[in-house]
């Protein structure tokens, strides 16, 4: 016998690296449902809903952090957004301006990590990955196990639980029925049109979604469209 | 009392003695927020109106507004600051400027509507504030850098990387809140630290509180920097309410990036957008992409957008004359470094933006020059080129060569040498009052000149000036026509304004000093002073007098969305004349500031160059001449001096003044409930006389 034994993949190091960093594959038109794990079957439907960004058409402004922090909490706050927008004010274009919103993961790491079912693929909301507050003690492993940064899942120190993007599935100061069938404050607010949802698993890279929202009136200011 | 909009703390803080106290909004919050509180704080905290700009007791207020930090469509961005200026000649009045990005939401966030900042440090420092942590740091590794760096320096100490994009905790446990972004710091440069009279605050790239040289104020306070990070909410009274109407007024009103109702008929062409407003715009005559992949930039909460981010990150955040401020090279990336160059050295471009060009024809006259009678040994005769312009941006920044003199801004530097007679006279030097530059010509568009002379400085207010210059002179320059005719654009403006008589927006030879263009001048005074600047709404989308991109009256969202917005935020209902009132009011505290530094009717004139030099380029405006309204070209045309004195006379008696002397009255100030106003006046023997 001159093969080495099989390496065994851990659960994390499966979920980790699959999760949406190093995957290279396409999932879109793949209808996922479960897979089986060394110690585990895990059974989580994938989203029905996704926020797909244009990084080279967002301008920064942050409107959608005002948005999605007001309809959520009621009040304006950046550091209670479920979309971050990080900028370097002197940066060099492309790599000035991040945005940083929920992929709605495939195969949610932060779902796999939370012991209670707080953290949760919430059928009644089209299998949204989010937090129910009654059920979060507050360990913060969604957060750590995030596999992007900033993490996605993020700490509400106010109200002392953990929050992520629900695509305004409990956005109940919008106004506007939230949810996948619904309305999503950052893409209706964004006056760059730089966030679009979609229904389809976008293509995973580890940069980003690749999106291009951009189109030839976009060219006619004189902006790129690559 | 609001139900939203405020956070209500105001951080006052004594840089002599590093004490900090808390003034609790409200206060001052009958003031509405910015401009208002600001000056109204001047106001009860300096005894003595008549010190020096420089001097300790000088308070610099720095404040939000209550739609600072919330969705309100291009008014969450703006930070206003008001003390005592130093720039403005003969007399630094009490001035006010103000800069966008995103300072004034951090501030909020962190739980403060404003800062009130007195006294001078013995050694340089920058103000650190953490949420309710308020420290003042030494600054002595911070001292000498120029702005981009202080930031970068101060982002590392505070965030702990000049460019981190994770998460950090503000405080040693997670109740203390979290954040992603970097701390906003508002900061000066080498031109601040050397007290320069032009000197400005800058804030991220590109955004510059230019005017009034509060750079060289914040420089005799010995104050590098003030950073300020917050974790905290602004309440909003009716989230759902602002949520709507933002997005109702960016259908009805913004430019849709994917499918434009009206789009500029030449790529690239960034001028268009001061009808359109298309992202970007605000690089000008440069067009979006400069020649390179960019993106538009925009301030806290903007519908709008319109700086850019470049490939080459020079000139990032740029807006408007900053990106104008040298091209004589013809090099686009040289135009973008030495706007670059200006921002990091701290510098008003809109003092110096002419004065290159002016000096340089006297250099060509032989007058300036080495051994010259205004000695220079700058590269004059290499104008053309990034030396000179490194070169003379460096020495007004460091006072070396002519920029010494320089520095003590351009008027001062010229009566120095001179040439102030001589070159306002002729208009080589176009500075038609209070020693600041022409922004638009004072012998035509006249609620720009009146309202400046009759104030503190350059108003830059461009809220009428869109319409009735930039419209038909852009479509013109597309060859196109303009989208409403005169007589449509005049009745469209005094629509939206209230006052519903045209004749206010004709700048005929004859219209130029009617009453109806006072009323048409003091009507912006009293709006600016409160929406814009106490309430924070930025000059390029407020007033919206007229939108291009909506419905076939071109109505724009003024007078409805302001009251709509104020309601959503704040919970307070707020008429349009209620509004304008209060507008009155802070105008009038003003005002009265203003006399006990000194102000008198006979100080409020114009340069010569204004009275004596007639028009020569085509300058449309609207007109109403032999009967008829058109856009006239008002070539050969000068403001007379005499009607002018009159146009004065009329004013004052409009604003309840004493026309004798400009003074407000026992009377006037009375039914702006400015009794306490009146009384400080009387004692100063500067109180006006009621009916005169």
């Amino acid at each position: 016998m001159t093969d080495k034994e099989p390496k065994q993949v851990t659960r994390r190091e499966f979920v980790t690296s699959v999760g949406g960093v190093g995957v290279g594959a396409v999932l879109g038109g793949l209808f996922l449902r479960g897979f089986l794990l060394p110690d585990q079957v895990l059974a989580i439907p994938a989203s029905k809903g996704y926020l797909l960004i244009d990084t080279k058409k967002c301008a920064g402004c942050e409107s959608c952090m005002l948005a999605c922090s007001m309809v959520h909490e009621g009040a304006s706050n950046i550091s209670l957004s479920r979309i971050q927008i990080t900028q370097n004010p002197f940066g060099k274009f492309p790599d000035d301006i991040t945005q940083s919103q929920c992929r709605q993961c495939p195969y949610p790491a932060c779902v796999k990590a939370c012991p209670t079912g707080a953290l949760h693929a919430d059928d009644q909301n089209g299998g949204v990955r989010t937090v129910d507050p009654a059920k979060c003690i507050g360990c913060e492993r969604c957060i750590e196990a995030c596999p992007f940064t900033p993490s996605r899942s993020l700490w509400n120190f106010e109200d002392g639980h953990a929050q992520k993007c629900d695509l305004c599935a409990s956005a109940t100061f919008m106004g506007e029925k939230g949810g996948p069938g619904g309305m999503q404050a950052c893409v209706a607010i964004c006056p760059m049109k730089a966030i679009k949802f979609t229904t389809e698993i976008p293509v995973q890279k580890d940069s980003g979604y690749a999106a291009n929202l951009r189109n030839e009136h976009w060219g006619n200011l004189g902006y790129p469209t690559d | 009392m609001a139900k939203g909009g405020y956070v209500g703390k105001i951080l006052y803080l004594n840089l002599t003695d590093g004490s900090t106290k808390i003034i609790p909004t409200s206060d001052y919050e009958k003031w509405g927020g910015g401009h208002g509180i600001g000056s109204a704080l001047f106001f009860d905290l300096v005894k003595d109106k008549t010190i020096d700009g420089f001097n300790p007791d000088n308070l610099v207020t720095i404040m939000t507004s209550p739609f600072s930090g919330t969705l309100t469509p291009s008014a969450s961005g703006r930070t206003e600051v008001q003390g005592i200026g130093v720039q403005a000649y003969p007399i630094p009045w009490f001035t006010r400027s103000n800069f966008g990005g995103r300072f004034s939401g951090m501030l909020k966030f962190a739980g403060y509507d404003g800062l009130a900042i007195h006294g001078k440090a013995d050694k340089p420092v920058w103000i650190n504030i953490i949420n309710d942590k308020v420290t003042i740091e030494d600054a002595k590794t911070l001292w000498g850098l120029d702005t981009h760096e202080t930031q970068e320096e101060i982002w590392a100490t505070v965030t702990g990387s000049k460019d981190a994009r994770d998460w950090w905790e503000l405080s040693a446990k997670r109740d203390g809140g979290r954040s992603t972004q970097k701390s906003a710091v508002l900061c000066i440069g080498p031109a601040g630290e050397k007290k320069n009279r032009n000197a400005c605050l800058l804030h991220d790239a590109g955004n510059a509180a230019g005017q009034g040289g509060f750079g060289g104020v914040f420089g005799s306070k010995n104050l590098k920097a003030i950073s300020v990070i917050g974790t905290g909410s602004v309440p909003v009274a009716d989230p759902a309410a602002l949520f709507a109407t933002r997005l109702e007024l960016q259908k009805r009103f913004g430019y849709n990036v994917d499918d434009p109702t009206l789009e500029s008929p030449v790529p690239g062409q960034s001028l268009y957008g001061i009808i359109e407003g298309h992202p970007g715009y605000a690089t000008l005559t440069w067009g979006a992409s400069a020649d390179q992949p960019a993106r538009p930039q925009g301030c806290m909460g903007c519908f709008k957008n319109c700086r850019n981010n470049f490939a080459s990150g020079l000139a990032n955040g740029n807006q408007c004359v900053e990106g104008l401020y040298w091209s004589a090279s013809g090099v686009l990336s040289e135009q973008m470094a030495a706007t670059t160059l200006l921002d990091k050295m701290g510098i008003n471009v809109y003092d110096v933006f002419y004065a290159h060009g002016w000096l340089h024809g006297l250099y060509k006259q032989g007058i300036v020059g080495p051994g010259k009678q205004i000695d220079s040994n700058l590269p004059w005769e290499k104008y053309n080129t990034y030396a000179f312009i490194e070169a003379f941006t460096k020495a007004i920044a460091y006072g070396t060569d002519i920029g010494k003199d320089l520095a003590d801004g351009v008027a001062r530097a010229a009566k120095k040498w001179g040439r102030w007679d001589i070159d306002t006279s002729s208009g080589a030097l176009n500075m038609p009052q209070w020693g600041f530059s022409e922004h638009y010509d004072p012998r035509l568009e006249v609620e720009w000149s009146y309202g400046s002379v009759f104030g503190d400085r350059d108003i830059n207010e461009h809220g009428v000036n869109w319409h009735v210059h930039w419209m038909p002179l852009v479509r013109g320059a597309f060859k196109q026509d303009p989208l409403l005719s005169a007589e449509a654009l005049a009745t469209a403006i005094a629509k939206a304004t209230g006052q519903n008589d045209p004749k206010g927006y004709d700048y005929s030879a004859e219209g130029v000093y009617s009453d109806a263009k006072i009323e048409a001048v003091a009507w912006h005074r009293h709006y600016t002073r409160f929406w814009k600047q106490s309430l924070g709404m930025c000059d390029w989308a407020w007033p919206m007098l007229i939108n291009y991109n909506a419905g076939e009256d071109h109505e724009g969202a003024t007078p409805s969305f302001e009251p709509r917005l104020y309601k959503a935020v704040t919970g307070n209902d707020l008429t349009w004349e209620a509004s304008l009132e209060l507008g009155r009011k802070i105008w009038n505290l003003d005002k009265a500031i203003w006399v006990l530094q000194g102000r008198h009717r006979d100080q409020e004139v114009f340069t010569n160059y204004v009275y004596d030099v007639p028009t020569v380029a085509p300058y449309p405006l609207p007109v109403f001449e032999n009967g008829a309204w058109s856009f006239g070209t008002n070539v050969g045309r000068k403001l007379d001096r005499a009607k002018f004195e009159d146009v004065k006379t009329r004013f004052y008696k409009l604003e309840e003044w004493d026309s004798t002397n400009g003074w407000p009255t026992k009377a006037g100030l009375g039914k702006l409930g400015l009794d306490n106003v009146a009384a400080e006046l009387d004692k100063a023997g500067k109180l006006g006389v009621d009916g005169k």
